[in-house]
């Protein structure tokens, strides 16, 4: 309807004025190949058709910039972008895709050079809908009254269905969501919203579900929800994440008191304070996971005098509890496959699966294993579970090709609910050998996280780099004592100077 | 170093010296401690990254020293502080600030032992080498490369033969989006869609001292022992660089190297020029 409008429009104002196309000049264009051809083609292809030497590792995968399709845009559903539409990706990427932000290395003329040699590879922007029109945004500053308004939007519109009850991504059709090219694609995790891949203010998410996403699952609000409502959804989307992701590098374990019973599940670790650790795909070796289905974890510990327990927490779309997993289970280098994620015919062979690694023994000064499984010289601790299975066990890692299992003894607790799973692990502390969990000492940590839906098994994983576990000490010392003897200490030394500097004045003064 | 702190603080003591001056005639006692001061702000936030505090503990003992030094060596202007300083302490006219002083300071005390007893604690710091020296040979399947005379062997053909180099290139460029630049990324900035998980940080190649500072085999080197192949004192431990020796064969790597040059426009350090 609304391209019959602009197709009638075209017809009655052609013969007098021609569509303003923004194309820029032949010697922009020209200027901008050069820059693409040297930032641009080893992922978007020399051609702009998202060939390239990249596209197999990348998910989402590259712009096609043959095909008229641009998930941002700041104009209408199935329209092209306006010229600043393209030039604000390019300045600011996209935020955990692999598209960064060229702003500060490509100048405002180069950018801008690049969007009208981008725009040549689509014979689109020639036509008739060369140059569409940019929504208006009148920006509404937040307002917590509305959120219950928001709340009905999002329920009224089915938001759920993909994205979640809570937002968390793991709506019913999450799963089987495809793009436009047929590759399985992602709703957004409303949680995490320094994920949003057309970033995060309040304009960028109004301005997503007014325009929709093209060539996605993710479609145009702008005829079915007044203005009003919209903002009252941005609110409610606004109200579900914090700002931003608060990535930390030490756990601390708190006292906990009276026994630890992990039955009683994440109650147990109500009032700690949890870190959040950032999830990276394993890239080295074989089983490398270029798109890992989990990107950050959230960590709590306690502890007394003979236990010690984590609690993990981490966001996954699905849970799977059928099939299996396992740390020697092999994984191809890397499978290029398109489908590699959400196949059908592979559904339930993976379960999902958490461990906790820690360095065997106690090691000298700031030394640590290799990360990944340890190495020949310097084991890790594994602890393990298999969420499809009710077991967990310590393995000792020696390096990928030697991981063996110990008969020690390690308590798990495990729920999935919402889009959350979560897990707990308890262990004997002081261990007997190996690592002693020693109050006030920091103990090196790593964790990986298996997605099964995402074909994640072995060491086909989501990792982190080395962090700390910090064992507050059970008995904090009050601060009181130490400041009252050191002030009196102070106010004395003080009074003995005065009063030696006065007596010795007035017996100059009387000698005088 | 953290020039903006830094001028601030010149600033400020150009400031006090013009006001100190023309108005108020400031003594040398009170100089000594703007002195103090100014040198304790530089140290604490001037200097990019941050002094170990036991360092800036070290550093201001001897300007402490070096301050009394200052006002001894001149006995008429000691007489002076001195003076200032006993009828501050007797005068009844300093009643008031003397009592002041007398409560203040141990309450100051005190709420340093309270910040030092509540500071959260920090994990062990570890110093580390960013550009070892690199061993004088490496094996590498089989064979012994040595670094110090070794070249890219496909270097030349940048002048003889364009087209073979230009293969090599694209091979190289092929290696890396295979494997390089989820950490290193596609700017070659060290700011991968990955980057953020780790720390050292993945190295920045577009950085005027990194490859531009280096030789092609010191860069054969890295990328065929990784981070489990560094000498101590650069926490091989701590970084997440892989050993491509095993995934990567010598011409791969070499490909590489010239992918990463062609790239960022840097020239190669020459074979035989010191570090």
């Amino acid at each position: 309807m609304k391209r019959l409008a602009l197709l009638t429009a075209f017809f009655v104002l052609s013969a007098s004025t021609l569509f303003a196309q923004d194309l820029g000049t032949e010697a922009q264009r020209a200027e901008g190949k050069v820059v693409y051809d040297q930032k641009c083609a080893h992922c978007h292809g020399y051609n702009g058709d998202a060939e390239s030497v990249a596209t197999a590792y990348l998910r989402p995968t590259p712009r096609d910039f043959t095909s008229g399709n641009y998930k941002f845009r700041s104009t209408a559903s199935g329209e092209l972008p306006t010229t600043e539409d393209i030039k604000r990706s390019i300045r600011d990427g996209m935020p955990y895709t692999s598209m960064p932000a060229w702003q500060g290395i490509l100048s405002e003329s180069d950018i801008t050079n690049l969007t009208y040699y981008i725009k040549s590879f689509d014979q689109m922007f020639n036509g008739p809908y060369g140059s569409p029109e940019a929504i208006t945004i009148n920006s509404q500053a937040y307002d917590e009254s509305r959120l219950a308004r928001g709340r009905e939007v999002f329920e009224a519109n089915q938001c759920a269905d993909c994205h979640g009850e809570n937002g968390r991504g793991n709506g019913e059709s999450a799963a089987e969501l495809m793009d436009d090219w047929g590759y399985p694609i992602r709703p957004a995790d409303m949680t995490k919203r320094w994920t949003f891949r057309a970033s995060a203010t309040r304009e960028d998410i109004y301005r997503t579900f007014t325009t929709g996403l093209n060539g996605t699952p993710m479609p145009s609000y702008q005829q079915t929800i007044e203005e009003d409502d919209r903002w009252a959804l941005v609110d409610y989307v606004w109200s579900l994440s914090r700002d931003e992701p608060d990535y930390g590098t030490v756990v601390t374990a708190q006292g906990a008191s009276g026994a630890i019973d992990i039955s009683q599940g994440p109650a147990l670790f109500e009032n700690v304070p949890g870190t959040y650790f950032p999830i990276v795909g394993q890239l080295i070796e074989p089983g490398r996971a270029f798109y890992p289905g989990v990107n950050g974890v959230e960590v709590k510990a306690i502890y007394n005098q003979d236990d010690i327990a984590f609690l993990l927490t981490w966001n996954d779309m699905t849970a799977e509890t059928s099939g299996s997993n396992g740390l020697t289970m092999e994984a191809p280098l890397f499978d290029p496959s398109m489908a590699d994620s959400a196949a059908a015919d592979t559904a339930g062979t993976y379960s999902d699966a958490v461990a906790l690694l820690l360095p065997a023994e106690t090691m000298a000064g700031v030394e640590k294993p290799y990360f990944m499984f340890g190495d020949s010289k310097n084991p890790m601790d594994i602890w393990y579970t298999d969420l499809a299975t009710d077991n967990a066990g310590v393995f000792v890692g020696r390096g990928i090709s030697n991981i063996q299992e110990t008969e020690q003894t390690l308590e798990r607790y495990a729920n999935y609910d919402d889009g959350v799973w979560t897990v707990i692990f308890k262990r004997k502390r002081p261990m007997d050998g190996g690592l002693s969990f020693d109050e006030g000492t920091f103990v090196p940590i790593t964790f990986s996280v298996w997605d099964g839906f995402n074909h994640e098994r072995g060491n086909k994983r989501g990792l982190s780099a080395w962090y700390h576990v910090y064992l507050s000490p059970l008995e904090t010392q009050s601060a009181a004592g130490p400041m009252l003897k050191w002030g009196l200490i102070t106010l004395l030394v003080e009074l003995a100077l005065i009063g030696f500097i006065r007596w010795r004045n007035k017996k100059e003064a009387v000698a005088a | 170093m953290n020039i903006f702190v830094l001028l601030a603080i010149i600033a400020a003591l150009v400031a006090i010296q013009v006001v100190g001056t023309r108005f108020v005639k400031l003594n040398r006692l009170a100089w000594m401690a703007i002195w103090w001061i100014a040198l304790y702000l530089a140290l604490s936030f001037g200097i990019d990254p941050p002094l170990p505090t036991t360092i800036i503990a070290l550093f201001m003992a001897i300007v402490t020293l070096a301050l009394l030094a200052y006002l001894s060596a001149d006995s008429e202007e000691l007489e002076t502080a001195k003076n200032t300083i006993v009828s501050f302490m007797t005068e009844r006219k300093y009643m008031v600030p003397l009592l002041i002083a007398v409560v203040a300071i141990p309450l100051l005390v005190a709420f340093k032992v309270y910040s030092d007893m509540t500071q959260p604690p920090q994990p062990p710091a570890s110093g580390r080498t960013i550009h070892p020296p690199p061993p004088a040979s490496i094996n590498f399947e089989g064979n012994t490369i040595n670094l110090a005379t070794a070249n890219n062997p496909y270097r030349d053909l940048e002048e003889s033969d364009p087209e073979a180099f230009a293969q090599h290139n694209a091979n190289g460029r092929r290696i890396y989006f295979e494997n390089c630049f989820y950490c290193h990324g596609d700017n070659m900035e060290g700011s991968g869609m990955f980057a953020h998980g780790y720390d050292p940080l993945p190295a920045n190649f577009n950085d005027p001292t990194t490859i531009s500072q280096l030789q092609e085999s010191y860069l054969f080197w890295r990328i065929a022992k990784g981070a489990p192949g560094l000498p101590g004192e650069s926490t091989p431990w701590a970084s997440a660089m892989p050993a491509w020796e095993n995934f990567l064969t010598e011409e791969e790597i070499w490909d590489v190297i010239i992918f990463l040059y062609e790239f960022t426009g840097y020239e190669p350090r020459a074979q035989g020029m010191p570090h």
